[in-house]
């Protein structure tokens, strides 16, 4: 307990008598989380750009008018056997015909054409909303069979196709270059991180020779820098953290403009805070208790 | 105290640190290394101090053959060994007292302890005053009094002295001497490594004289013979 102690002790007088490189270690440190922190909120913010478009796409079958009930029943029953489907509404005749009336209430012409037809000219109409913009594609294919398209008029999807295949090659690209520069930046803060940890650690190269040749152990030794270690960490994460809410007390009411939803970058963080900076803070400690074991390893050689 | 049979360091094909070196010093005894640079002096007290493994023979510290000794039991061999070096080695983050009391912390001696020990040592160097400064803040002949009192403080039975006057004036080369002399007079074993052919001369005690790696020369009372 007693060593434990002094190791702690060391740490403290350690990081007060080196306060340059202290600062530096943890500069660096913090510019790296915010560059992963920008990232990952450009991901966020573009995944709900996306989720919203995605949301408004919306498939519509429209059968022909003299389609039963039952038949409608068939192929609601079909649909919803594939996964794929997230929404799936069935608008009957009846409904179709009243919001058609409302819709031209205001035009005599056409409620009088409607009139002189006599009958209801509407089929039932089938509203269906997948999971993923190109799901609409097999939904369609399957109902491409002649039992079922004989009692289709038409489908909406012709017209929205050329639409949802670009929404999806945009997803697609962004999720990709989202993945390129998430390993980019992986890559370049631990390339930054290992070696400010290992230039810190060289730079006492010295002190580690004298206190090993004194009779220190190498748990002795190495303490003090894990620990520094970890209170690198937890100042790097904790200065990421308020500088994060700062910009984001900023630039929320711009957002807010843009997204009519309601979705602000800091409901976001406040919901994923432990996960976000724990993680992170996980990830630099690991890093910098790893940097430094390697680091040390060739000093403690003497 | 210790003993050498038939050491041999080889670095490469090129370079022999000392070769079948057979060597016994007594408890008690205050031995000088002599030879000039590159005879293989340094090479021997890395040897007794771990630094360095043999090529071939074995070296016994007390009864602890250290030969082929484990990573983990290093510390424990240092902490029975005062080293003093002609470069002091000292901590520059650290104060006098605390370069003094980390040899006892790293031991895991009692804070009371450490607070008792420490300034009676660095009494005895004199430098009772100075506890607060950093080695930057001393002359040469202080900060090598500082590198004494860390290696005296755990009551070693062996101090090793690698040319620990080598950066020093005369004056202070005299009274880093007469603190070894004192602390073998106490009992303990003192082994210095020096090329200065006045301390040898002056001390005439016990002399193993080095040349290309190998003793040339060992005399009870022996004067610098290069």
């Amino acid at each position: 307990m007693t060593s434990f102690w002094r190791v702690l002790k060391f740490a403290f007088q350690d990081l007060g008598r080196n306060f340059g490189l202290s600062f530096m270690t943890v500069f660096i440190l913090v510019l790296m989380l915010l560059s992963v922190n920008v990232l990952w909120s450009v991901d966020v913010v573009t995944k709900e750009a996306v989720s919203i478009v995605k949301d408004q796409i919306n498939v519509s079958l429209y059968f022909k008018a003299e389609t039963s009930d039952k038949e409608v029943g068939e192929v609601e029953k079909y649909l919803k056997q594939f996964p794929e489907i997230t929404e799936l509404s069935v608008t009957t005749r009846e409904e179709v015909l009243k919001s058609f009336e409302d819709r031209h209430k205001l035009s005599a012409e056409v409620l009088s054409a409607l009139q002189e037809l006599g009958d209801n000219p509407f089929g039932p109409t089938v509203v269906i909303k997948t999971r993923e913009p190109q799901d609409y594609k097999k939904i369609m294919s399957a109902l491409d069979v002649p039992e079922y398209e004989n009692m289709i008029e038409a489908k909406s999807f012709e017209g929205h196709e050329e639409g949802i295949e670009k929404i999806q090659n945009i997803t697609n690209r962004i999720e990709r270059l989202g993945f390129g520069l998430s390993i980019l930046f992986a890559l370049i803060a631990f390339m930054i991180i290992f070696n400010t940890v290992r230039v810190a650690i060289y730079t006492q190269r010295i002190e580690i020779s004298i206190k090993r040749l004194v009779g220190a152990s190498s748990w002795f030794i190495r303490g003090p820098y894990l620990i520094e270690s970890f209170i690198f960490t937890i100042l790097s994460v904790a200065v990421t953290a308020g500088l994060i809410y700062l910009a984001l007390h900023w630039l929320d009411p711009y957002l807010s403009l843009v997204f009519p939803n309601g979705f602000t970058l800091t409901n976001y963080y406040n919901s994923h805070i432990l996960s976000l900076f724990g993680l992170q803070a996980l990830a630099v400690l690991l890093l910098t208790v790893i940097s430094s074991l390697l680091a040390m390893r060739r000093q403690l050689k003497v | 105290m210790i003993k050498l049979h038939g050491v041999t360091k080889v670095y490469s094909r090129e370079s022999v640190g000392i070769r079948d070196i057979n060597l016994h010093i007594k408890a008690g005894e205050f031995v000088s290394i002599v030879g000039q640079s590159g005879t293989g002096k340094t090479t021997l007290v890395r040897l007794l101090i771990a630094e360095e493994r043999p090529t071939k023979g074995q070296i016994f510290v007390g009864d602890w053959d250290i030969t082929n000794i484990t990573a983990t039991d290093i510390p424990f061999l240092r902490r029975q060994i005062g080293v003093i070096f002609q470069d002091f080695k000292l901590l520059p983050q650290k104060t006098v007292h605390e370069n003094v009391s980390f040899a006892l912390e790293v031991a895991g001696e009692t804070s009371e302890r450490i607070r008792k020990v420490v300034p009676q040592v660095l009494d005895v160097v004199g430098l009772g005053d100075k506890w607060h400064r950093y080695p930057k803040q001393l002359s040469g002949g202080e900060q090598q009094r500082v590198a004494i009192a860390r290696s005296l403080v755990h009551r070693p039975k062996i101090i090793i002295a690698d040319e620990p006057t080598g950066n020093l004036d005369s004056l202070n080369t005299v009274e880093i001497i007469e603190i070894l002399k004192k602390i073998n007079e106490f009992g303990t074993t003192v082994l210095l490594a020096t090329h200065n052919r006045e301390i040898v001369n002056e001390l005439r005690r016990r002399v193993i004289t080095l040349r290309n790696g190998e003793i040339v020369s060992d005399e009870r009372e022996g004067k610098y013979r290069l």
